[in-house]
C-alpha cells in the first residue's frame, strides 16, 4: 500500500464529523424545522449521548495518581458493551432527558423553552466538568474503543470504517425520518408549527405531539453523541459540548433549509466544511493570515448567514409543497 | 331553560384583568337551527365562542353540549364530541396546502398516531386515502377544489373564510360555531355560503353564528340572541329582536 493516505484520512475525518453534525441537524430539524420547538440546548443532549456511550463501551479506567497528584481521575464505566448497545442506551437516555425537560417547559411560551434548554445544557456541562467520579472531569473519557480495532493501528482504515458505518446509520435515519414527517403524524407537527391554537381547535392534542417530537429529536441528538464518541475515541466537556455546538447546528439547519431533512444534512456538510477547510488552509495561508484565518471563517459564516436570510430565508433546499393526490 | 337544547350556556363568566368580557351569560341553542349571535363590538361574543370551544377557561358557570358538561375540557376533546368553531380572523395553516388543511381536520385518522405508522401501515394508508377523498368532496362543496394543492397562505381573505368552513365540516360536527363567516366575503360568494349552510342545516347540523351583516342575520337565522356587555339582553325571532326597544338602543341604533 504505497498510496499517500494522509490527505484521504483527513478528508475521512471531515466526513466523519460532518456525519455527526448531520445527525444533530436532523434531530433539531424534527424539533424546530417541522414542529417549531426552538431547542437552545442541543449540546446538552449531544453530551448525554456521548457520555452514556463512552461509559457503556469503554473498558475499566483506573485512577492514575503520580506523587499525590491526580493525573487521570478515572471514571464510571468498564462495562465494555458493544457499540450498538451503547448507542441505544444513548438514545434512550437523551430521549428521556428531553422528555423530562419538555414536560414542564413545553407548557411555557416558545422563548421560555429556549431559555430552559440552554440553561439545562450548561448545567449538564458543568456537571460533566466537576463530577469526576462519573465523567473523568476536565480530563474526560479517553480510550473509547473504535468501531473496529485494526492491528496495527491504521488511521485511514479507521476513518473509512467510520464513514461507512456512520454513513449507513445516517442514511437509515434519514429514510425513517422522511417516512415519519411525510405521514399524517408529520402533518400534525407542521400544523402545530404554523398555528398551535388552530391545530388544537381542529382536534389535535398539540402538547402530546410536541412532547413526541421533542423527545425523538433528543434521542436523535443522543445518537449523534454516540457516533461522536467513536469518531473521536476521546471526549472532554469543555469544547465539544459548549453552547457554540448548539449555535453551529442552528446555522446548519437555517442554511440547509428548515423543514427539509436533506437540507439539514447539506447544511451540516457545508458549515462544518468551512470549519474544516479553514484548518486545512491554515498551512497554505500567508504567514500574516495564519493566526486570523479562524476568525475570518466566523466572519464569512456571519456574512453568508445575513445574505441568506435576506435573499433566501427558506435555506438552500426549501421545504417542498406537498401536492396530495 | 329548555331541556331540548343542543348547547346550553349557564351563568358563564370570564374576565380579562379588570374587564368583565362575559358576565353571567346564559343562553341556549336548539338542534338543527341557525341561531345568530349579535351585539356591539366588545359585547363578548367571540370570547363566549372561545370559551365554548375550550380555548379559554371560564371563571365560572357551566356549558352543556348534547347532555355532557364540556366547560374545562381541552379544545381537542370538545371537537371530538362534535362541536367545532371557526375563527373570526382566519387561522389557516399557512405552509400546508388547502387540501392538507382540510384533511388535518378529520377526527379519526389512524396515521396521526406515531405507533400506527409502524404497526398498522395498511390501515394508515386506507384511512388517509378515505379522508383525502372526503376532503375533496368538502372542497368541491365550498368551491375550493381548484385550489386544493395551493399553500393556504396564498388564498384571498374570502377564500380563507371558505377554508375555515371546509375544515369545520371535515370534523363532521353536530354544531358549528361560525365567527363572522361572511365578513370580507363578496356578496355572491356570501350568498352561496349561506345557501350551503342552509342545506347543511336541513341535513341535520346546527349552526350558531356571530355576524354583523344584518341581511344575513334577518334573512337566514331562525333565532337571534343579542349580547351586550357580556350578557344576553334579548332573544327571539329576527323580526321580534329587530323590534325590541332594548336592542335598538344598545345595538341597532334608532
Amino acid at each position: 500500500m504505497a498510496i499517500d493516505t494522509g490527505l484521504l484520512t483527513n478528508i475521512g475525518f471531515y466526513v466523519s464529523i460532518a456525519i455527526v453534525f448531520s445527525v444533530l441537524a436532523l434531530g433539531f430539524n424534527l424539533q424546530w424545522g417541522y414542529t417549531g420547538l426552538f431547542n437552545a440546548g442541543i449540546a446538552g443532549f449531544f453530551l448525554v449521548g456521548a457520555y452514556v456511550t463512552a461509559i457503556a463501551i469503554t473498558p475499566l479506567s483506573q485512577p492514575l495518581i503520580i506523587g499525590g497528584v491526580t493525573v487521570v481521575p478515572g471514571h464510571l464505566g468498564g462495562y465494555s458493551l458493544p457499540f450498538v448497545v451503547g448507542a441505544l442506551l444513548a438514545m434512550v437516555a437523551s430521549g428521556l432527558t428531553a422528555a423530562l425537560i419538555a414536560i414542564p417547559a413545553l407548557r411555557l411560551r416558545a422563548d421560555y423553552l429556549a431559555i430552559a434548554t440552554i440553561a439545562f445544557a450548561e448545567i449538564l456541562r458543568i456537571f460533566a466538568i466537576n463530577l469526576e467520579s462519573t465523567t473523568g472531569g476536565t480530563i474526560g473519557l479517553p480510550l473509547i474503543p473504535p468501531l473496529i480495532q485494526y492491528v496495527p493501528a491504521d488511521p485511514f482504515l479507521s476513518a473509512v470504517t467510520f464513514v461507512a458505518i456512520g454513513g449507513a446509520i445516517l442514511l437509515a435515519l434519514l429514510l425513517v425520518l422522511q417516512f415519519m414527517v411525510e405521514s399524517p403524524w408529520g402533518r400534525v407537527l407542521r400544523a402545530i408549527r404554523d398555528d398551535e391554537e388552530a391545530t388544537m381547535a381542529l382536534g389535535k392534542n398539540a402538547y402530546r405531539y410536541k412532547l413526541q417530537a421533542f423527545a425523538l429529536g433528543g434521542a436523535i441528538m443522543g445518537l449523534a453523541g454516540a457516533l461522536f464518541a467513536v469518531a473521536l475515541l476521546y471526549i472532554e466537556p469543555s469544547g465539544s459540548f459548549a453552547p457554540a455546538v448548539t449555535f453551529s447546528v442552528w446555522v446548519m439547519v437555517i442554511v440547509g433549509g428548515a423543514g427539509n431533512n436533506r437540507g439539514a444534512i447539506l447544511g451540516a456538510f457545508l458549515i462544518y466544511g468551512m470549519e474544516w477547510g479553514s484548518v486545512q488552509l491554515k498551512d497554505l495561508a500567508p504567514a500574516q493570515l495564519r493566526d486570523t484565518i479562524f476568525y475570518i471563517r466566523i466572519m464569512i459564516i456571519g456574512v453568508l448567514l445575513i445574505l441568506l436570510i435576506l435573499f433566501r430565508p427558506e435555506g438552500v433546499l426549501r421545504e417542498r409543497k406537498r401536492a396530495l393526490r | 331553560m329548555h331541556a331540548d337544547s343542543i348547547l346550553r350556556v349557564q351563568d358563564v363568566q370570564k374576565a380579562f384583568g379588570g374587564i368583565q368580557a362575559v358576565d353571567r351569560c346564559t343562553l341556549a341553542v336548539f338542534p338543527k337551527s341557525i341561531t345568530g349571535l349579535i351585539g356591539p363590538n366588545g359585547a363578548g361574543k367571540s370570547t363566549l365562542f372561545n370559551i365554548v370551544a375550550g380555548l379559554y377557561r371560564p371563571d365560572g358557570g357551566e356549558i352543556w353540549f348534547n347532555g355532557a358538561r364540556i366547560d374545562g375540557l381541552p379544545p381537542y376533546e370538545i371537537v371530538r364530541l362534535g362541536l367545532t368553531k371557526t375563527w373570526q380572523i382566519p387561522h389557516e395553516l399557512r405552509n400546508l396546502t388547502v387540501l392538507e388543511n382540510v384533511v388535518l381536520a378529520a377526527k379519526e385518522n389512524s396515521g396521526e398516531q406515531l405507533l400506527n405508522l409502524f404497526v398498522r401501515p395498511r390501515r394508515v394508508q386506507r384511512d388517509e386515502k378515505q379522508w383525502r377523498a372526503r376532503a375533496r368532496e368538502i372542497l368541491a362543496l365550498t368551491q375550493l377544489d381548484g385550489l386544493a394543492n395551493e399553500h393556504a397562505k396564498g388564498l384571498s381573505g374570502g377564500q380563507k373564510k371558505l377554508l375555515e368552513l371546509a375544515r369545520a365540516l371535515m370534523s363532521d360536527p353536530a354544531i358549528v360555531l361560525l365567527d363572522e363567516p361572511v365578513a370580507g366575503v363578496n356578496l355572491t360568494l356570501a350568498a352561496n355560503l349561506m345557501d350551503l349552510i342552509e342545506r347543511l342545516r336541513q341535513g341535520g347540523r346546527t349552526f350558531f353564528l356571530i355576524e354583523h351583516d344584518m341581511n344575513v342575520v334577518m334573512n337566514r337565522c331562525d333565532r337571534v340572541i343579542v349580547m351586550h356587555q357580556g350578557r344576553k339582553i334579548a332573544e327571539g325571532t329576527p323580526s321580534a329582536v329587530k323590534a325590541d326597544p332594548v336592542v335598538i338602543e344598545s345595538y341597532l341604533g334608532g
